[in-house]
């Protein structure tokens, strides 16, 4: 007799991780978390632009946000640091809280919270002045006392710039490349020691070396900052993000309006391999706008 | 719905498998045949085909390398291409294990004349044949239930190749070493060719339901 054991009795294979660890934060689950929306909810005026929006994002991730165009990705993200009230019909409902600390109650200070919480937006923004200027002025605004010049070295370091500029700092931010205006405007966010950086789509607007460099600054840094991004671009999400959230609008037949709504949110392996909701699936694969 | 041409090209990388998996069915039942009777026509069909397997092969990876560099696939698109390259493989070795029963059925008539073990054998390419049909059946139904049961059935291979390693000890006499070399060779080929059709199987199941455990299985 021939003793063949079966493949349907063996015992589970005890796989061993061998994952590099390149776009892998810390465990979803164990890492503290950092923000907590709940319910959340914009409003513009009467129209509610995103609805009852659930998510926490946890430190040391990078969490991106996809979905269309027009589902709130940029509506939410401008949520974390106030950048909403800025406009006058913007109204938030719900809660978003901030270590604990609720961002939109009256004795919080909206410049400390985007002194903490720095952003980054989809056109490179520098300010008109000198590259170690646009560094250096935010620490200037916010009081922030010691060796200048060794800051706006630190920052520009971080952001991967300090080599292409460290000769011509006094030359105008104006004369950069758009890949280099934006790692100044990375900087620039650095620079005020903050704890979160937001970016919206920030490589949009870049060829795809400068988009290589941005991604791999974030891999970089990520061990230091938690990052939020706002990205059009599924390959980006796919691979410089730990978790990933996916938006898309619902249509209101009645009042022909369209209102964001969040659809899944998980880890971004298992969103780019098996999302559990249809509408995922048919947006990651390409086939449903 | 959009990208359009990237969903028809992956239905059409679809009816290829199919094709392919068609063309290694002709291979088993031909390998049948040659076992039965040696049939030396039918064995040089098989050596022939063969080649179209193999360019097959060729083709349709390239074909998913294709897809891959040119669309980057996720989700069930990327584990339905990567899931093809797997299959198309199995594919092939399934082919090539046929081709060699083939060329024992062709070179060694004593297998037929020793009724014991030629009826182990025979049991044995029938049970590999049938898993076979039921694993194609299931890949083109993209039937889930189907595939699950393919590796408890090929547990009745265990009790085939017992029983023909029994006969082989059983052989006596000139010739019997050189027969029971390609009577072992040839049940390992069919007891292969079952495997790698329960692979076919596990691979479908993680496609369908995008479990690694089903990965896992595959290497069991």
């Amino acid at each position: 007799m021939v003793e063949r054991q079966s493949i349907v009795d063996d015992p589970p294979l005890r796989i061993p991780d061998l994952s590099t660890g390149h776009g892998a934060g810390p465990r979803a689950d164990d890492a503290p978390p950092v923000f907590e929306a709940a319910d959340l909810s914009v409003y513009y005026g009467a129209f509610r632009a995103v609805r009852e929006v659930n998510l926490t994002v946890r430190r040391q991730q990078v969490t991106a946000f996809i979905g269309p165009s027009g589902c709130g990705k940029t509506t939410v993200l401008r949520c974390f640091n106030r950048m909403n009230d800025l406009i006058d019909i913007a109204r938030v409902e719900g809660s978003i809280r901030y270590h604990g600390v609720d961002l939109y109650d009256r004795d919080v200070n909206p410049v400390e919270v985007r002194r903490r919480i720095g952003m980054v937006f989809q056109k490179p923004n520098p300010f008109p002045k000198s590259i170690y200027d646009n560094v250096a002025f935010g620490p200037k605004v916010a009081g922030m006392k010691g060796d200048m010049d060794d800051l706006v070295e630190r920052s520009l370091q971080r952001a991967a710039l300090w080599d292409e500029v460290k000769d011509r700092l006094k030359a105008s931010a104006m004369g950069l490349s758009g890949g280099q205006q934006q790692r100044l405007c990375i900087a620039r966010a650095l620079a005020t020691d903050p704890e979160v950086i937001l970016m919206d789509e920030p490589c949009s607007a870049l060829d795809p070396i400068a988009t290589g460099r941005i991604e791999d600054l974030m891999s970089e840094i990520k061990s230091e900052y938690t990052i939020l991004i706002v990205t059009h671009n599924m390959q980006q999400a796919a691979r410089v993000s730990d978790m990933c959230a996916f938006f898309t609008t619902e249509v209101n037949e009645t009042s022909d309006t369209r209102t964001g709504v969040l659809v899944e949110y998980d880890r971004t392996e298992k969103m780019f391999s098996n999302p559990g909701d249809s509408r995922t699936e048919n947006y990651v694969t390409g086939r449903f706008g | 719905m959009v990208r359009v041409a990237f969903s028809e090209e992956l239905t059409q990388l679809r009816l290829q498998v199919e094709v392919m998996a068609v063309r290694v069915g002709e291979a088993l039942s031909r390998m049948a045949q040659v076992l039965e009777t040696g049939d030396e026509d039918v064995a040089a069909a098989a050596l022939s085909a063969d080649d179209d397997i193999d360019a097959m092969l060729v083709s349709l990876t390239e074909r998913c390398y294709d897809l891959l560099r040119r669309e980057s696939p996720v989700a069930s698109d990327l584990r339905f291409v990567v899931s093809v390259l797997r299959v198309l493989e199995e594919l092939e070795r399934i082919g090539d294990l046929a081709l060699r029963v083939v060329k024992a059925g062709r070179d060694e008539p004593m297998l037929r004349r020793q009724p014991d073990l030629f009826r182990s054998l025979v049991d044995m390419a029938d049970v590999a044949g049938g898993l076979y049909r039921s694993a194609v059946d299931a890949w083109a139904g993209q039937n889930l239930r189907s595939a699950r049961t393919l590796a408890e059935r090929n547990r009745v291979m265990d009790s085939h190749y017992s029983d023909l390693l029994s006969s082989i000890l059983a052989l006596d006499g000139p010739g019997a070493t050189s027969l029971a070399v390609a009577a072992v060779l040839v049940g390992r080929a069919l007891e292969r060719i079952a495997d790698h059709t329960v692979i076919i199987g596990e691979r479908l199941r993680y496609l369908l339901t995008g479990d690694p455990a089903h990965l896992a299985a595959e290497v069991r």
